[in-house]
């Protein structure tokens, strides 16, 4: 990482170790007793082992990599935008991966069987509604200057509004058993996970970190603005191209497997560049790493809150991110 | 080895902006270009840059075509330092000025980079900025170091090829300080041997200054050559629409 500097290159070890930490917290705790330790040591009771490795190990799997995903395209979009408010739940881009995933569950289920669990097909159509909407935001702003901030968060409203309609109809029109697919999607959370299920998609999300992770020198470039960007050599469609599809697909399955939670996408990066920096070298990898941890302890809250129910994940990360972003909102006029 | 523009035409919605504009740039030469509000200075520069692709005519960068240039390399060739937009993020100066290090790595090892770094950021004199957030300079600071990143973009280490720097405006809104600063570094690089072209706005500074210049009008050119042959009270006066009186013995216009 050469651009990254050995303080940077600290908080990035640090996040990895406190990652590691918090991953052996949540294997260790949940409605039922059965520990990490456990699991490593000592002899485990079938019911133990299976609840360990099929309901608990994919749980925490996914969360941490949902985490990761929200947080790097926050930290993406924001540098292709050059917008720091933006956030794939605020301006849309979940709503577009939701609409997109819910077409093809009432939809595609007069083609396809089980639709709600299809491990290709269902991500599939979440990343181009997210793919959709990112490029047409990204159409929609262009040439605002300044205003594009505000400009942006407005054509969110629209699109999570017409979304919304969206999957208002398709809800409508659905029959039973679509009906039940739509409504066991929309339930979402990390429970549920299995391997079967999500090992495809996390090998599509480590694919899309490899490739933007590689842009990250661009990005920086590219906030001197798109000409300059051009001057200094970079191909600015080529990069577009690169972080509006890495990011869709980042976006995309995570909705498609674990439906909308807020706020992370807005928080973490924000978080990474006040402790780090700027640069899209650190930024990113910090964002995945500290957006993985945010997301598996508030999911460790979740889940261990008020046992053996459980809370939904997006509330726990929304209670601390909407006046998160009400602080942003104030430190941006300040400024 | 030029920069050679061939009959540039430019126009947008049937509003011409450019017309049959024809001109060279060479090594170790400083070409100004001046004009009035709404000529098409910047478009031009903008037109060599390659940001904008001309309804007819060519630019031949060193023999090549500007088109069948790959960008990276267009970057390597010529640099441009133009009017910039603000940075959202909190950038160190430092990091703002890096942006220009073509290299794809950034070789620590050797202290060439740091040397680099150290020698343009003194020469520009904000050797003192560099922790700053550049986001905390005053607008005049910012410039410098938008100056600084475009020296640093040219330095690469292709030492054989013609090189080529732009400048749109580079002193405006500066003291004067930093304007004969800025000046004293593109006379530097000019006579190193790169091919300089410049829009200018003041019209003293431009006579001083070039080594050739352009005076354009309506996307035309009206005058091309020597500052004594441009700096003609007639053609001025015409171009501007305002009486001009050059004096010749101080270098100076006088227009109220």
């Amino acid at each position: 990482m050469k651009y990254v500097n050995s303080y940077q290159m600290f908080i990035v070890y640090s996040s990895i170790l406190i990652l590691l930490v918090v991953l052996g917290l949540a294997l260790s705790f949940g409605s039922y007793k059965v520990t990490f330790i456990d699991y490593l040591y000592s002899d485990m009771s079938k019911v133990q082992e299976s609840v360990f490795t099929k309901i608990r190990f994919p749980r925490v799997l996914l969360s941490a990599f949902v985490g990761a995903s929200l947080a790097t395209s926050g930290a993406c979009l924001q540098g292709l935008f050059r917008n720091p408010l933006a956030d794939p739940g605020l301006i849309g881009v979940s709503a577009g991966a939701a609409l997109g995933a819910t077409s093809f569950i009432v939809l595609g289920s007069n083609f396809i069987q089980g639709s709600v669990t299809n491990p290709y097909l269902l991500p599939l159509s979440s990343i181009c509604g997210s793919a959709f909407v990112i490029s047409a935001l990204f159409f929609i702003t262009r040439g605002f200057g300044k205003e594009g901030i505000t400009y942006l968060l407005l054509a969110g409203i629209a699109v999570n509004a017409f979304s919304g309609v969206g999957i208002g109809i398709l809800t409508y029109i659905s029959d039973d058993s679509e009906l039940r697919g739509l409504t066991f999607w929309t339930m979402g959370s990390f429970g549920g996970a299995t391997i079967s299920m999500i090992g495809p998609a996390l090998l599509f999300i480590i694919f899309s970190f490899i490739w933007i992770i590689k842009e990250a020198r661009k990005l920086d470039i590219l906030q001197l603005g798109e000409s300059e960007a051009y001057r200094l050599g970079i191909d600015i469609k080529k990069l577009r191209f690169s972080v509006i599809v890495s990011s869709a697909i980042i976006v995309g399955i995570s909705v498609s497997l674990s439906g909308m939670i807020g706020f992370v996408g807005l928080v973490v990066p924000h978080l990474a560049r006040i402790l780090g920096g700027v640069n899209h070298s650190f930024l990113l990898p910090s964002s995945a790493l500290m957006g993985a941890i945010l997301m598996v302890l508030a999911d460790l809250f979740a889940r261990t809150m008020i046992k053996p129910a459980e809370l939904p994940v997006g509330l726990i990360t929304s209670a601390i991110g909407s006046p998160f972003f009400l602080w942003l909102i104030f430190r941006i006029r300040k400024s | 080895m030029t920069i050679e523009v061939n009959r540039i035409s430019y126009g947008i919605n049937n509003f011409s902006i450019l017309r049959d504009v024809s001109l060279e740039i060479k090594g170790g030469e400083i070409l100004s270009i001046i004009g009035p509000n709404g000529s098409g200075k910047s478009t031009l520069m903008k037109v060599l840059a390659g940001d904008i692709i001309p309804d007819s005519g060519s630019v031949i960068i060193n023999g090549k075509n500007l088109n069948d240039i790959e960008i990276s390399s267009r970057a390597i060739v010529r640099s441009m330092m133009s009017q910039t937009q603000n940075i959202v993020y909190d950038f160190d100066v430092r990091e703002i000025i890096e942006m220009g290090w073509l290299e794809s790595s950034i070789d620590q090892a050797n202290g060439h980079f740091e040397n680099t770094i150290k020698l343009i950021s003194n020469e520009c004199g904000i050797d003192h900025l560099l922790k700053r957030k550049f986001n905390s300079l005053s607008g005049g600071e910012q410039r410098m170091v938008h100056f600084a990143r475009t020296l640093l973009q040219s330095n690469g280490l292709q030492k054989n090829l013609q090189k080529y720097i732009f400048f749109d405006e580079p002193t405006a809104n500066l003291d004067i300080k930093r304007e004969l600063n800025i000046l004293n570094v593109i006379r530097k690089k000019a006579k190193e041997g790169y091919g300089i072209f410049v829009v200018l706005h003041d019209l003293n500074l431009a006579y001083n200054f070039s080594d050739r210049i352009i005076l354009i009008k309506d996307g035309k050119i009206s005058k091309m050559g020597d500052p004594n042959d441009v700096f003609d009270d007639e053609i001025l006066s015409e171009v501007y629409e305002v009486p001009v009186y050059f004096d010749k013995d101080i270098g100076r216009i006088k227009y109220y």
